[in-house]
């Protein structure tokens, strides 16, 4: 009885608080609300839109809505001034679909009577009636990787099966405002199938999909028809077909997850065939497709990542046979070219916009300025961040460009965005400044701090703050040479007790230490990675994992190696 | 509603072959060799001259017109491409194991032209491959007829878009453990698969009679009749029943391959050809009376309990008995060499050179439904062509050339080591799936499938 009142208690003070704050109240026991809405960046050097000559001056916005952008803005007494002095403001960068923030729903429980090979909609993962608003948290610390990444809007996709729902976009501002501003802005489909069920494969998802189309159409023609004449039967609209019915009647695009040339073919098929709306998102492999993207219209949403270099890191020349060597060659090649590809479909006159599903967002600009080293220009590259997906997600009018009217969404660096040494110092979201730490890049001391050498060889006892809870183990660091290997345990994710597995790319730069090792969680190996700043034997920084987003991490040393 | 129609008449069988690009035609002569025709006997120092990727000519002393390359072949034996009829080479996908019957699925859908088997096959004379779905079902996926235009990305270019539908069925164990061991569901026996074929095709009668009496009534004034379900499925049993599909179907058994026989007769479909067969010589003459023949290994048997009973006489006895006969591989190993394994219907059962030729060449065309087309070297059909130093059913032969509608895609001499047409950029090797040798490619991918129902059972029980 006791906890019942305390519950109910604490549920009263939390509606209190809720109330107050979007009741104006006078006092708001949040602490949260703003001394002002209205902010000015002055004398910044400022990118409005692509390709657009950059002109020195300040940025005024109140309420989350740019009021102007000039050199002789006469601002309000209310103003917050951030001084832009030596720094550099773009739009806000748009992602063209992403995961940040999703949770996946739970599976529903499996009918009695449940049969594999003709499975409910809900459980063959057909849930076209789930919006992703119901699965999103703004305050998810993927979210929060984004926007520090300079994301201020993104377009949310539900996680699920092959067709998991609706996105929205989403504006990544307050986590105490509403941040929908499109709902059900396309459907979400993908090739994936059903672990154990029909259709449990790509080619079963394809014939699945035609399926629920065409009966979707059918459903629509029956409404109709009831609707007009007397004595039909009953339609039976199913909840998959009714939330179908907007892709149908062209209302809303399917988003289609394609990585590969093989996979784009495949959507674009289904496309010619059916005749929805398409937007294709996800795309790794792409350059002998080219040419059907641009014949078949299709916007495309190209994975923000640099495609990973182990194979062609692994290659030692050194003792190879020839024939081994003419291997390296090729995946060398393989590689070179697919850095190439952004700035074919720029040559192919192809407006491209970028998905930041399954990438890491740190790693962001990173991927950019590689595609303008490999031929992307930066207008392009620019546009493919911003205003190509306010034009490919129709919310051109409000987002994409630094304009009067527009919405406050900014992203503000210590350099031109295309340079190696820009970090992002401020991110401007739906008018919310977010603040950022820029470090100063030590000169490079390979390992020597003030104190002499950072040693990090031994073994470390860790533990991660992750959502699935507090997480722990040993890392085992080995000198070899000049180079570190070494170990780390951790849970198993697969099940009980711990496993150990090797770490790679292990680099110590000053103080900080960066590694990273692979997981194998349900079939899928994710990459983890772990960077941490190492003041005498204790290690603070974070473990990300793309996707998941990242985690703080404490490590100590417990056991210093004796050889150096 | 006339509209409607139109979408469902356009999407019923087809699969991905809206972007039906023109394929390379090529223009060739090949002067001087031993040309086997196997339709029309052998011809010594013979030309055959290629136009536009058809054979234009065969005879003597045949000139090349202005531009057109030729091929000195003197010594050396020219054949027709060899075709597979039963292979899974070239395919993202082989099973959609979830159902008993998944008509719907096209192979189509799933053809990677970037596969390297394409290019080991043609460099064992084979230019035509028949992708099929695998053998978990009793009705599978509707299959793909594979031209081995090696070279191109793009999947609609290796289809063979002018060959008819054809669709794969099983019979036996492979349906019997999936679906009715696995998963508890019909069949779990011999008897349990011929009731699903019979259900199948009745329920299709009755899909069929329901959207033709739709179609009839739905331009009535003041009609009532709303729209029936759309099925995929039951539309393609459907077009099985009007004869618009060869049925290929896995069968070991004689007893299986006669009720086959029986459920095509009660239903009135003739369209149909029997793959492994290793059975097939005790109901030699049904099948030869019935169908459009049998496709067999060999000498390949005894890798489960229902293949123990064979002999490597069965495609001799076949045949003999007038049945359509071919051999194939339905392994991309066993692909590179066909022409070795139809040389073993001469040491067991002595036919004919022609006749061992036939079985990886015009017999597996007919079965296929393309031997207007391909399968022989006649003037009229297209150019795909082999040479081959030494006779093709000698130990010791070896293609030299392989041509595709008269292009030449596979040549002894500029094949080097790495053929691959596709490079990962993020790993050095492709990774390597080796499947378990039993029933070859026809159960890929069920194994993961098995585990993930292993799993669902496992969960149900913890509730």
């Amino acid at each position: 009885m006791k906890k019942q009142i305390l519950k109910a208690g604490v549920a009263g003070l939390l509606l209190t608080g809720i109330l107050s704050h979007a009741g104006w109240a006078q006092s708001d026991p949040t602490g949260k609300r703003r001394v002002t809405e209205t902010f000015a960046i002055t004398n910044a050097t400022i990118f409005a839109s692509p390709g657009q000559q950059a002109t020195k001056g300040s940025v005024l916005f109140r309420d989350g809505v740019i009021l102007g952008i000039g050199a002789n803005l006469s601002l309000p007494k209310e103003a917050q001034v951030i001084p832009g002095d030596s720094l550099f403001i773009y739009p806000g960068f748009i992602d063209g679909a992403g995961m940040a923030g999703v949770t996946k729903p739970k599976d529903p429980e499996r009918p009695k009577d449940f049969v594999s090979s003709a499975p409910p909609d809900e459980i063959a993962g057909i849930t076209p009636w789930r919006s992703v608003s119901d699965q999103f948290s703004l305050s998810a610390s993927q979210v929060e990787d984004l926007r520090k990444a300079g994301f201020t809007m993104a377009q949310v996709l539900p996680d699920g099966g092959m067709i998991p729902g609706k996105a929205s976009i989403m504006v990544l501002g307050s986590s105490g405002a509403v941040n929908v501003l499109v709902e059900n802005s396309a459907l979400a489909a993908n090739f994936r199938g059903s672990r154990g069920m029909y259709p449990a494969t790509a080619v079963g998802v394809m014939a699945k999909f035609r399926d629920v189309y065409q009966n979707t159409t059918l459903a629509l023609n029956h409404s109709k028809l009831y609707a007009s004449n007397g004595g039909v039967s009953r339609p039976e609209v199913t909840p998959t077909q009714a939330a179908m019915a907007a892709v149908v009647q062209k209302q809303i695009p399917v988003i289609f997850t394609a990585a590969s040339d093989l996979e784009i073919r495949r959507a674009i098929s289904l496309q010619k065939e059916l005749g929805f709306k398409l937007i294709l998102t996800g795309l790794e492999y792409y350059e002998p497709v080219i040419d059907l993207i641009k014949s078949s219209g299709t916007p495309v949403l190209v994975k923000l990542e640099i495609p990973d270099d182990k194979a062609i890191k692994a290659n030692k020349a050194e003792n190879a046979t020839e024939a081994t060597k003419a291997q390296y060659e090729r995946v060398k090649e393989a590689y070179d070219k697919a850095l190439k590809q952004a700035a074919q479909l720029e040559k192919a006159g192809i407006p491209f916009a970028f998905s930041t599903m399954d990438t890491k967002p740190s790693d962001a600009l990173k991927a950019v300025q590689s595609m303008v080293k490999n031929g992307l220009s930066e207008k392009a590259a620019l546009a493919a961040l911003t205003t190509n997906p306010a034009q490919i997600l129709g919310i051109s009018r409000v987002a994409g460009t630094i304009e009067k009217g527009k919405m406050a969404n900014l992203v503000i660096s210590n350099d031109s965005i295309f340079k190696e040494s820009a970090q992002i110092k401020h991110v401007v979201a739906d008018g919310y400044v977010f603040d950022y730490e820029v470090k100063k890049k030590a000169a490079k001391e390979n390992g020597k701090s003030e104190n002499g050498a950072v040693k990090i060889e031994g073994v470390w006892e860790y533990t991660a703050e992750t959502p699935a809870g507090s997480n722990g183990g040993e890392i085992t660091f080995t000198k070899e040479g000049a180079d570190y290997s070494g170990t780390i345990t951790l849970d198993d994710p697969s099940g009980s007790g711990k496993i150990n597995t090797p770490i790679r790319n292990v680099s110590l730069d000053g103080k900080t230490v960066t590694f990273e090792f692979d997981v194998n969680a349900g079939g899928n190996t994710l990459v983890v990675s772990i960077s941490g700043e190492i003041s005498g034997n204790s290690m603070e920084g974070t473990m990300s994992v793309a996707q998941f987003g990242s985690f703080p991490v404490k490590a100590t040393l417990v056991t210093p190696s004796q050889t150096h | 509603m006339k509209k409607l129609n139109f979408i469902l008449a356009a999407l019923l069988g087809m699969g991905l072959n809206y972007s039906q690009a023109q394929t390379p035609k090529g223009n060739l002569l090949i002067k001087n060799a031993t040309v086997l025709t196997v339709t029309k006997g052998n011809l010594e120092n013979t030309d055959v001259l290629v136009q536009d990727g058809l054979i234009k000519q065969v005879g003597k002393n045949l000139s090349a017109p202005s531009g057109v390359e030729t091929v000195d072949a003197s010594g050396k034996y020219l054949m027709p491409g060899i075709i597979d009829a039963h292979s899974h080479v070239a395919l993202d996908v082989v099973n959609e194991a979830s159902a008993p019957i998944v008509a719907e699925v096209r192979m189509k859908d799933m053809v990677n032209p970037y596969e390297i088997g394409l290019y080991r096959a043609l460099a064992g004379g084979v230019t035509i491959s028949h992708a099929m779905h695998g053998s978990a079902n009793v009705v599978g996926g509707q299959n793909a007829t594979l031209k081995h235009r090696w070279g191109s990305d793009d999947p609609a270019d290796i289809i063979m878009q002018d060959a008819p539908r054809t669709i794969k069925f099983a019979l036996g164990e492979n349906p019997t453990r999936v679906h009715g061991r696995g998963n508890n569901i019909q069949p779990r026996t011999r008897m349990g698969v011929e009731a699903i074929l019979r259900n199948g095709f009745n329920e299709a009668l009755q899909y069929k009679k329901g959207w033709e009496t739709y179609n009839a009534a739905k331009g009535q004034k003041g009609n009532t009749l709303a729209p029936p379900v759309f099925n995929d499925r039951l539309q393609t049993l459907a077009d099985i029943l009007d004869g618009k599909i060869i049925i290929h179907c896995h069968s070991y058994r004689a007893d299986e391959i006669y009720m086959l026989i029986n459920v095509a007769k009660d239903f009135g479909i003739t369209k149909l050809v029997f793959q492994h067969t290793n059975e097939g010589f005790k109901v030699a003459p049904e099948i030869a009376e019935y169908t459009m023949g049998a496709s067999v290994f060999a000498d390949w048997w005894a890798y489960k309990m229902e293949v123990y009973y064979s002999t490597a006489f069965n495609a001799a006895i076949l045949q003999r008995n007038g049945v359509i006969t071919s051999i194939n591989s339905d392994s991309a190993e066993l692909i590179r060499h066909l022409y070795h394994e139809a040389a073993k219907t001469q040491r067991y059962g002595g036919l004919s050179d022609d006749e061992a030729l036939a079985m990886i060449t015009i017999n597996p065309a007919k079965q296929l439904g393309i031997a207007d087309k391909v399968g022989s070297i006649e003037v009229g059909k297209q150019a795909d062509l082999v040479i081959f130093e030494g006779h093709p059913l000698s130990s010791y032969a070896v293609p030299q050339m392989t041509f595709v509608d008269g292009v030449k895609y596979f040549d002894i001499k500029s094949d080097s080591d790495d053929q691959r047409q596709l490079v990962s950029a993020t790993e050095m090797v492709e990774p390597v799936y080796l499947h378990a040798e039993e029933d070859h490619q026809c159960l890929q991918g069920v194994e993961e499938y098995f585990h993930a129902f292993m799993g669902t059972f496992m969960q149900d029980h913890t509730h």
